[in-house]
């Protein structure tokens, strides 16, 4: 186990800048999980940290060695990809044995660290099978087995879920972060899926544009998203957006006017964007200053909750209830946004107001 | 495939091959019968499709009119030397031009693919030359090594690398976070998995060193150095005419080995075809 440093991390192919100077400190045995849209730059600074891309500009430390210039092998990591990269031609207990044999273990070590593995990983009665001959959640099993083996400072895994059809997913979340807890190794994870990235991070690194947006745990992020871009990325359904300027009544957007607290009186006449997350809307069934009308138009009913995308003035903007709602498109009811889970940026959206 | 054809079809099909099949399967018979008739059956009119009589003593007839034997195995160890060496620096190579990148890689490529349009019969006199210099005319090594470094290594190199670009990358990078070198990523990952490819190599590459002809010609003059191909020209009687039923004999023993390789190992045969994109 080790601490990661990447300090002002650049990495440009030829005149093409693809990461731009990060800074991240990664915590003695955390779980870290890198997450941004495609092409954002996450698997890029994934691979520079595994030796895999050579580091253009900036430091690089696992634990207190500078590793910069170091091959993959001699890092100390283990990396866990998203096609898993099983050895077709060897058998699942010779892939998970394979780098052991490698760094010159004895065959009585090797062969006791894979079962070792293998009994962590339910993995005992496929040590012979071959890659070919296992289901996705299994593969996806091998390849952690593989990455555990050798006990290293840090696991790398790049989407390792992508390839697993929605339920298994689900169990496989389950079955990392469990691994986690039980290893306690610094992990770095990469994944395009908020939802992974809520669920098993102990801290998310936002990224965008090969930038870091916000570092935070998941529900600072989720509470306190310091701009625009990671609002509308954690959360789903994704928070809503509404533009407009801020007044002493409220925040005046397109045929409404939407509440505030008052706090952001110092700000009256500032042009503005204002978040609101769908399940941030109550109903109110008493028409009153406060509350705004709102037109149906798609009732999506969940069980446990209702989805409403509905218009406000001229936007649409999707609310999420506990409650079951009987209506039909073109009714109208009224809602009320939560004051105190309002989020305003600037109109550019990069920077929080509020 | 094979469910959707409606019987019809079926019979059509198979009317088809088998009028397709007497190309091939003719010239072959009559190579073999030809060989146990006695000479003047083989051009008997109507022709004798099979032989009223027979003549075993045409196979002894060829071991005793030249050192068979000797060019038997002339032939078979150069093919073997030939065909290992190939599969070692057709992979090498391929490997080098899929997967390591170096400046003017492709047009490197390129320009060693080029070999592959300059016919043999052009290079021939200056390789003559070269070898004569080097004192290795009338031996076997111009036979050896021309097709090792030559053009059908080439056309070796161009089918691996082929293979080696499909290689999923992902796979290499597992390995180099394992701890393997470039080299061993080729050995122990990358060549492992390129079997099937390597299979369809040494196949062909078999083939054309086994009915390799003017490049012997050229380059050997005594009987003892001889490979198959020219030892079959030379079953002639006093006149210089072909004595037809010893040659074909002779013929039948050096098409046997490449028939029964084919039938042995006709699936990676039919693979290897799929893998060129050409026909043999």
């Amino acid at each position: 186990m080790a601490k990661v440093n990447l300090s002002d991390i650049r990495k440009s192919y030829g005149a093409v800048k693809t990461i731009h100077g990060v800074d991240l400190d990664i915590r003695d045995g955390e779980f870290v999980v890198l997450v941004g849209p495609s092409g954002c730059g996450k698997s890029t600074l994934l691979r520079m940290i595994a030796g895999l891309e050579t580091i253009t500009d900036g430091t690089l430390k696992i634990g207190d060695r500078k590793v910069n210039d170091l091959d993959p092998k001699d890092r100390d990591i283990a990396m866990v990809f998203q096609s898993y990269a099983l050895y077709p031609h060897m058998t699942v207990a010779t892939n998970m044995g394979f780098s052991l044999e490698h760094r010159g273990g004895s065959k009585a070590e090797i062969t006791e660290r894979v079962n070792w593995a293998a009994g962590i990983l339910g993995l005992t009665n496929l040590l012979d099978r071959y890659p070919r001959q296992l289901s996705g959640g299994q593969r996806q099993r091998v390849a952690m087995g593989r990455a555990i083996v050798r006990n290293p400072q840090v696991f790398l895994f790049d989407e390792p879920l992508s390839n697993l059809d929605a339920k298994l997913r689900v169990v496989m979340r389950g079955e990392i972060k469990a691994l986690h807890h039980k290893l306690k190794t610094t992990t770095i994870y990469v994944t395009h899926d908020q939802v992974e990235a809520m669920t098993m991070a102990d801290r998310i690194v936002v990224l965008n544009g090969g930038r870091v947006e916000q570092i935070g745990a998941p529900l600072d992020l989720y509470d306190r998203p310091v701009n625009r871009f990671v609002a509308g990325f954690i959360g789903s359904p994704s928070m809503n957006f509404l533009t407009g300027t801020i007044t002493q009544r409220g925040f005046q957007t397109s045929g409404v006017v939407l509440p505030l607290a008052t706090s952001t009186n110092t700000i009256v006449g500032q042009a503005a964007v204002y978040g609101i997350r769908p399940e941030h809307f109550r109903l109110n069934d008493h028409p009153g200053l406060a509350s705004v009308p709102a037109e149906i138009m798609l009732i999506e009913p969940m069980g446990s909750e209702t989805q409403v995308t509905m218009r406000l003035g001229d936007v649409q903007v999707i609310g999420v209830f506990r409650e079951r709602i009987n209506g039909a498109p073109g009714d109208v009811m009224h809602v009320l946004p939560e004051i105190g889970a309002v989020h305003l940026f600037s109109e550019d959206g990069t920077t929080r107001l509020n | 495939m094979k469910a959707d054809l409606s019987p019809r079809m079926r019979t059509a099909l198979y009317g088809l091959m088998c009028v397709l099949l007497i190309p091939f399967v003719f010239p072959t018979w009559w190579m073999v019968t030809s060989s146990i008739k006695p000479i003047s059956d083989i051009f008997a009119f109507p022709p004798q499709l099979i032989p009223q009589s027979y003549d075993w003593t045409t196979y002894s007839k060829v071991f005793e009119l030249q050192p068979f034997v000797r060019q038997y195995w002339n032939s078979a160890y150069i093919a073997a030397l030939v065909t290992v060496g190939t599969m070692i620096v057709s992979s090498m190579a391929g490997y080098a031009f899929a997967r390591i990148k170096f400046p003017y890689a492709n047009t490197i490529f390129m320009i060693v693919l080029l070999g592959l349009l300059i016919p043999s019969e052009v290079t021939i006199v200056p390789l003559f030359q070269m070898f004569l210099k080097a004192g290795m005319v009338n031996t076997h090594w111009p036979l050896i090594l021309v097709p090792i470094f030559g053009a059908p290594s080439v056309f070796a190199t161009f089918v691996m690398r082929q293979f080696f670009v499909t290689l999923p990358a992902e796979l290499e990078d597992a390995a180099r976070v394992d701890g393997l070198g470039r080299f061993k990523i080729f050995r122990k990952i990358a060549l492992p998995l390129a079997r099937p490819a390597l299979a369809s190599v040494a196949i062909f590459t078999f083939l054309h060193s086994w009915n390799l002809f003017l490049e012997p010609i050229v380059f050997l003059s005594s009987a003892e150095m001889f490979t198959l191909p020219q030892a079959l020209t030379q079953y002639t009687d006093a006149y210089g005419g072909p004595m037809w039923n010893i040659q074909l004999a002779a013929a039948t023993l050096t098409a046997l080995p490449v028939l029964i390789v084919f039938v042995i190992a006709q699936k990676h045969f039919v693979e290897g075809l799929a893998h060129t994109g050409l026909k043999g």
